[in-house]
């Protein structure tokens, strides 16, 4: 009998593939994640009010911010969940190694992402006419966006998602080589907020974080940077991976 | 050509060995049973040659490479055992199809035919059915994959009388239509001897012996008649297995080695009888830890 | 290896002798091929490798010979091998039994000779 050659490449595609269709869980709780993103967000994240004897104001503001950050945490549990034993052995019972495993994942976390931060702003809009039509509002200024400006913001989510992706990803193999980590991450995280806040004033670990990120102006630079990041946190997960066995 | 060497291979989980120094080699387009008691380390042997569980020490190749995390390994060997995990979302339908796209060698219509034979629903889910039925669509996977190495890892748990006669004779036919190198560990020696060509014998993670059928048929010989005889007889032959009869009568079973065959014609001078032993009672008494068998614990 | 002749006999040997019972009856004659290991494994249900054994067993009794690349074919004086074979193994061994349990029983030539005599004329008259 001869031997077949096969490609990695090859071997990704029909991983990917396979993956679409049989983590379809993942996009039923993308939908619902962000209805109960929106939900949340109805209370408004800002408010300000006035008034004097013949007037009286109330100034609600409201923003997509919520629905971003919750599509980060979903992002976040779904790439921690696709490191755990289920998933992984799901791979080993077709054509695969590690390799073609890891970068088939990161096919489909992408596609996830690009798919989350498509709907972030389809949410927005959603959530911006369900408040203009249900919550007695009389006036309702939102932004307009040029073409471009639109297409930036929704890369920059998906960037955003991305990068979240990646973070859990790491989160999830760690725990896979060393149960100990589950309650390690968490304690290290906490303790470097606690150590952060009292070291300082106040603190600055999370904000410096997020602007270092969040305030960059140039928009090729932050595409660079969230890139270069999540590119770097998949490539310590993928060394970390080497320590566990394929399948026990 | 070897398919599968194995040189001093270890493989140890915390302090034990699931297998020590174990050295073997598998030629190609052989099927080869696998046997050994439970925890003998069938099932890491057979982990390390798909490439899933790295050895401690020692050097496994499987076509020539080393099969750990290996993808043109992957490709050419498929691994059927009762854990085989499938997506919970995929039908049956969906899952061979899948399954299609991954194998070069995939033979559709085989896969489709054991599908329909034995009753499987193409619309219900892996983590549905039975353990026997998973055994059955794991094994129908394991067949249409046409692996030029195809490993099972007790393939027929679960499974009923029925369904495992048909497994083998699936497994014969399709071997005849398409010679491949087959591994197939079991306990059920009886079952798949005469499918088998070589019997890999296995005890504590060491190897006991690699024969074919016809030659473990010989490899040793009961005898039963007048104790002492016996025991006389023992001084000049290996002793493999001993069983008191009761009144002054036992039985035993002794290695048939190179010069045996004269000294064991004279046992019918003697009075003794002579008995082929079956390959799975050989298997049974060379790998049981006491000499006396169970009723050495009511003695 | 010499063992209880109740007891089952090896499939490869009982493959052999399926074989030369067919040669026997003129199922297969001189000079024409015999099953391949793979038809018999599948008849059998059994390793080809064991049918391969039984099939050697016979063409190194000369009862088959291999022609290359075509397989193994049934030789001119395979019926006279097989008749002279029977004859001086199995009836040999079987009269052996039969005379040790004689023995045993403590029954005299003569009157084993008697039941023999005895045994054969029936034996022919019923296959006329």
């Amino acid at each position: 009998m001869y031997l077949t050659e096969v490609s990695t490449w090859d071997m990704v595609k029909k991983l990917y593939r396979y993956k679409l269709n049989s983590y379809f869980g993942v996009f039923t709780s993308l939908v619902i994640i962000q209805i109960l993103s929106i939900l949340f967000s109805l209370n408004g994240t800002g408010s300000s009010g006035g008034s004097s004897d013949t007037f009286e104001y109330n100034m609600n503001i409201y923003s997509g911010t919520l629905i971003l950050a919750f599509m980060m945490g979903w992002a976040f549990l779904v790439a921690t969940l696709i490191t755990t034993k289920a998933y992984r052995y799901d791979d080993s019972s077709f054509v695969s190694n590690r390799t073609a495993s890891h970068f088939s994942n990161i096919l489909f976390l992408f596609s996830a992402s690009i798919i989350a931060g498509i709907t972030v702003y389809f949410s927005y809009h959603l959530f911006l006419s369900v408040v203009s039509l249900f919550m007695k509002v009389r006036v309702v200024q939102a932004d307009t966006l040029t073409p471009i400006q639109l297409a930036q913001g929704i890369t920059a989510s998906v960037l955003y998602i991305f990068l979240f992706t990646s973070l859990g990803y790491l989160t999830g193999m760690l725990v896979q080589v060393q149960k100990f980590f589950v309650f390690v991450l968490p304690a290290l995280f906490i303790g470097a907020l606690i150590i952060d806040g009292n070291l300082s004033d106040e603190p600055r670990l999370l904000i410096s974080l997020g602007s270092f990120y969040g305030l960059e102006t140039s928009f090729i630079v932050f595409v660079f940077k969230t890139l270069l990041t999540t590119g770097a946190l998949y490539g310590v997960s993928i060394l970390v991976s080497r320590r566990v066995e394929v399948r026990p | 050509m070897n398919v599968v060497e194995f040189t001093n291979v270890s493989k140890k989980y915390g302090k034990s060995n699931a297998v020590s120094k174990l050295s073997f080699t598998l030629a190609e387009n052989k099927i080869t049973g696998l046997i050994g008691r439970n925890g003998a380390g069938k099932t890491t042997l057979l982990k390390m040659m798909a490439g899933y569980v790295k050895p401690s020490s020692g050097n496994i190749t499987v076509f020539s490479k080393d099969p750990f995390d290996n993808l043109q390994v992957s490709a050419n060997r498929i691994f059927i055992d009762h854990q085989m995990s499938f997506s919970p979302l995929l039908t049956l339908k969906e899952l061979l199809i899948t399954a299609g796209r991954f194998y070069a060698n995939w033979d559709s219509e085989l896969a489709w035919r054991l599908f329909d034979y034995f009753s499987l629903n193409p619309d219900q889910n892996h983590a549905q059915l039975s353990k026997g039925m998973k055994s059955t669509f794991n094994m129908i996977i394991g067949l249409a994959a046409h692996c030029p190495l195809t490993i099972f890892d007790e393939p027929t748990s679960g499974m009923d009388a029925a369904v495992r006669k048909d497994f083998y004779r699936a497994l014969l036919k399709d071997y005849l239509n398409h010679p491949r190198t087959i591994i197939l560990s079991s306990h059920l020696v009886s079952e798949i001897e005469d499918l088998l060509e070589d019997i890999l014998l296995i005890n504590d993670g060491e190897k006991y012996l690699h024969l074919s059928v016809e030659e473990l048929r010989e490899y040793a010989v009961g005898v039963s008649g007048n104790a002492s005889a016996i025991k006389e007889l023992a001084q000049q032959h290996s002793l493999i297995h001993q069983k008191d009869m009761g009144s002054g009568r036992m039985y035993a079973v002794m290695k048939t080695e190179g010069a045996a065959k004269q000294a064991l014609d004279q046992t019918r001078k003697l009075g003794l009888e002579l008995t082929p032993v079956a390959v799975d009672d050989l298997c049974m008494h060379v790998t049981s830890k006491s000499q006396g068998g169970i009723d050495s614990v009511f003695n | 290896m010499i063992v209880n002749p109740n007891s089952m006999t090896p499939i490869y040997i009982q493959i052999a002798e399926w074989l030369e019972t067919q040669i026997l009856n003129e199922a297969i004659h001189s000079d024409e091929k015999i099953y391949s290991q793979y038809q018999l494994a599948e008849m059998y249900n059994i390793n080809p490798a064991t049918a391969a054994k039984g099939l050697n067993l016979l063409a190194d009794q000369n009862v088959l010979y291999k022609k290359r690349g075509l397989g193994m074919f049934v030789s001119k004086d395979a019926r006279h091998i097989i008749l002279n074979k029977r004859k001086n193994e199995k009836l040999q061994s079987m009269v052996k039994d039969v005379t040790k349990e004689a023995v045993q029983l403590g029954v005299g030539v003569e009157e084993l000779i008697v039941m023999i005599r005895k045994m054969h004329s029936e034996a022919k008259g019923g296959n006329q």
